[in-house]
Order: C-alpha cells, then sequence, then structure tokens
C-alpha cells in the first residue's frame, strides 16, 4: 500500500496510506493504491475474459463471488480495476469506484477478534470514511496468492496484533 | 450482639448474591451478569460484513466506534420480537459485541449463586440455569459467547 509522510494541521509529520475505494453490493471495499494500474468502464474492458493493458495480461477476479456477496456489475458505474502486487495481477469487476483516498495509518484498524475464519485472510483491517465502513482488502488473498495457505490460527494473530501498535489504530 | 452478628452474615451473604440483567431473544428469557454487560441501548441498522464466522456477519456503527454484531437469535433459531428492538453490548473477551434484543426492557434480578444450576443442553455458552418466577433462565457467559460454537465448528 502506499504509505507516505503527510503533515497534519498542527505541523506534524503523519504517516498516511493511499486507498482506492470501491463498492460492490451494500459492501465498501479499500484496495491499497500503489496496486492499482488502472480503471476501465464497461466499454473499455470489453467482453475479452482477460484484460491486456501495457503489455501485461490481467486475469478476470470475480471478487463478489470470492466474497458471497451480492452485486449487480450490470450498472453503468461498473468499473473494471486493474491491480498487481508485483507477483500477481488481476482486473477485478466492481459496481462503482468511489475514489482515492488518502488517510492517516492510525485509522486503519484492525478486523475485531470475534471475526475468526476465512475472512482474517480476505481483509487486512478496515476504516470508516464518510460515514461508511470501509474494509481492507487484502490483495495478496484477492490475486490468489494465499491459496492453499493456512489462515494464521485467531490466538496466534491475536498475539501478533497485541505486539505490534495494530491493536490501537494502524492496521495498514 | 446475636443480632449484629446475623447482620453481618446476611450483609456477607447479600454480597455474593449475583446480579444478573434479565433479557429476552425471541420470547426466550435468558440471563447475564450485570459486570458482563456494558449497557442496553435502541438497535440500529447494520453493516453485513463478508465473513465465515458463525453468527458474526455484522458491524454496529454507533459514533466513531463500530463493534461485531452476534446474531443470538439466529444461534437459538428464533426471531427477534417486538418494536423498538434493543441491542445488548456484551463484554466479549474480544471486544465489545453488540446483541440484538426482543423490545422488552430488561430487568435487573439478584440470584444466589447456590441456586444456580449447570445447564444440561449445552446448547449455547452458559454460566448454568436458575429458576427466575416459575422459569428456568440460562445465565448466559457474554464473555465467551461464540467460542463453543467455535470450538464444534474447528473440530
Amino acid at each position: 500500500m502506499s504509505l507516505r509522510g503527510r503533515h497534519n494541521s498542527a505541523g506534524t509529520l503523519v504517516e498516511a496510506a493511499s486507498f482506492l475505494v470501491v463498492r460492490l453490493g451494500v459492501n465498501y471495499f479499500a484496495l491499497p493504491a500503489t496496486g492499482v494500474r488502472g480503471v476501465l468502464t464497461q466499454e473499455e474492458t470489453g467482453h475479452e475474459e482477460a484484460v491486456t493493458a501495457a503489455g501485461t495480461v490481467y486475469q478476470p477476479v470475480n471478487l463478489a463471488e470470492r466474497l458471497s456477496v451480492v452485486a449487480k456489475l450490470s450498472g453503468s458505474e461498473r468499473r473494471t480495476v486493474l491491480y498487481s502486487t508485483g507477483q500477481s495481477q488481476g482486473a477485478i469487476a466492481v459496481e462503482q469506484v468511489v475514489g482515492l483516498i488518502d488517510i492517516e495509518r492510525k485509522d486503519c484498524l484492525p478486523l475485531p477478534s470475534q471475526f475468526q475464519k476465512d475472512e482474517r485472510d480476505w481483509f487486512g483491517g478496515m476504516l470508516l470514511h464518510q460515514d461508511q465502513l470501509v474494509l481492507i482488502l487484502n490483495l495478496s488473498w484477492v490475486l490468489g496468492e494465499l491459496s492453499g495457505v493456512a489462515s494464521v490460527p485467531v490466538r496466534l494473530a491475536e498475539q501478533l496484533v497485541e505486539a505490534t501498535p495494530a491493536s490501537v489504530g494502524g492496521a495498514c | 450482639m446475636l443480632r449484629a452478628a446475623r447482620g453481618q452474615q446476611q450483609a456477607l451473604s447479600a454480597k455474593r448474591l449475583w446480579n444478573v440483567v434479565v433479557f429476552s431473544v425471541g420470547g426466550v428469557k435468558l440471563a447475564a451478569r450485570t459486570e458482563d454487560v456494558e449497557g442496553v441501548s435502541s438497535w440500529a441498522a447494520t453493516i453485513p460484513v463478508p465473513s465465515r464466522t458463525p453468527f458474526v456477519q455484522a458491524m454496529l456503527k454507533r459514533d466513531n466506534h463500530v463493534m461485531p454484531v452476534y446474531d443470538l437469535a439466529a444461534r437459538l433459531n428464533r426471531v427477534v420480537q417486538g418494536e423498538p428492538l434493543l441491542c445488548l453490548v456484551a463484554r466479549h473477551l474480544d471486544g465489545p459485541m453488540a446483541i440484538c434484543i426482543d423490545a422488552a426492557m430488561p430487568s435487573l434480578q439478584a440470584v444466589n449463586p447456590a441456586s444456580i444450576r449447570p445447564n444440561s443442553s449445552g446448547d449455547i455458552e452458559s454460566l448454568g440455569v436458575v429458576t427466575i418466577g416459575a422459569q428456568d433462565v440460562a445465565i448466559v457467559a457474554l464473555q465467551r459467547l461464540g467460542r463453543l460454537r467455535q470450538d464444534a465448528v474447528s473440530s
């Protein structure tokens, strides 16, 4: 994700993170902005399964299906986000691109520990943006890099969280 | 002197009483220790969260805070009753957790721990069963709610 310093109103340097916020159904998701390679309209993607841009092939990723989210991907606001983690690439269809946001790292919150199953692989944390709950996607999972890798047991995850500032914010 | 001793004894046994909040979910009366309850307020719309954790599929936003929602009604195969529904915030070991309960206003009761019997049904994390009025009421172990289910699912 994009982490960079910026100054707050008091002139203190704070660490900020950039995200592209998208919507699928009733859920808002944040993608770390550094991996975004492009945002295409339906006309630009055409009817091809994979999208080729700047010599890179982006295989389609059905995020709604992977998250079991009901999404209407036939609307006029549908977009395809071309994303690369460096290791993997994918073309992620979303219902709407809300926009790019910069937030302070301390405002990224860990997923509550009561969420104990696969969703701990799916989301790196969460944040509140314009009164909306936004779930921070783990793009390694989205692009299939985590397939076959067992989830970190939640108790171990808790210990890791306790050992990092993420427990009081800063999950991104 | 004898009276004073009796008074002390009464005070001691009063200290030992458990204070419980009695509430209902889908018409089922339940209780919880008051120290396990952070508060009761009106229910608000929840935000669904993609999740595979049983009964933890949403979050509730209050001001600038969000907390997970535990669907106790679904766990009990019940539907919450009445309007407006209430929100019981549990002091769970993993952090505050919201539970939607019936509109019927919860009440406070003091129960003698000696009268608490083991919960033979074992369908929910509980501290035992106590008779309140003429009804057997399970005292829900809010601090570890969901953990029995998690263990059962994962084993």
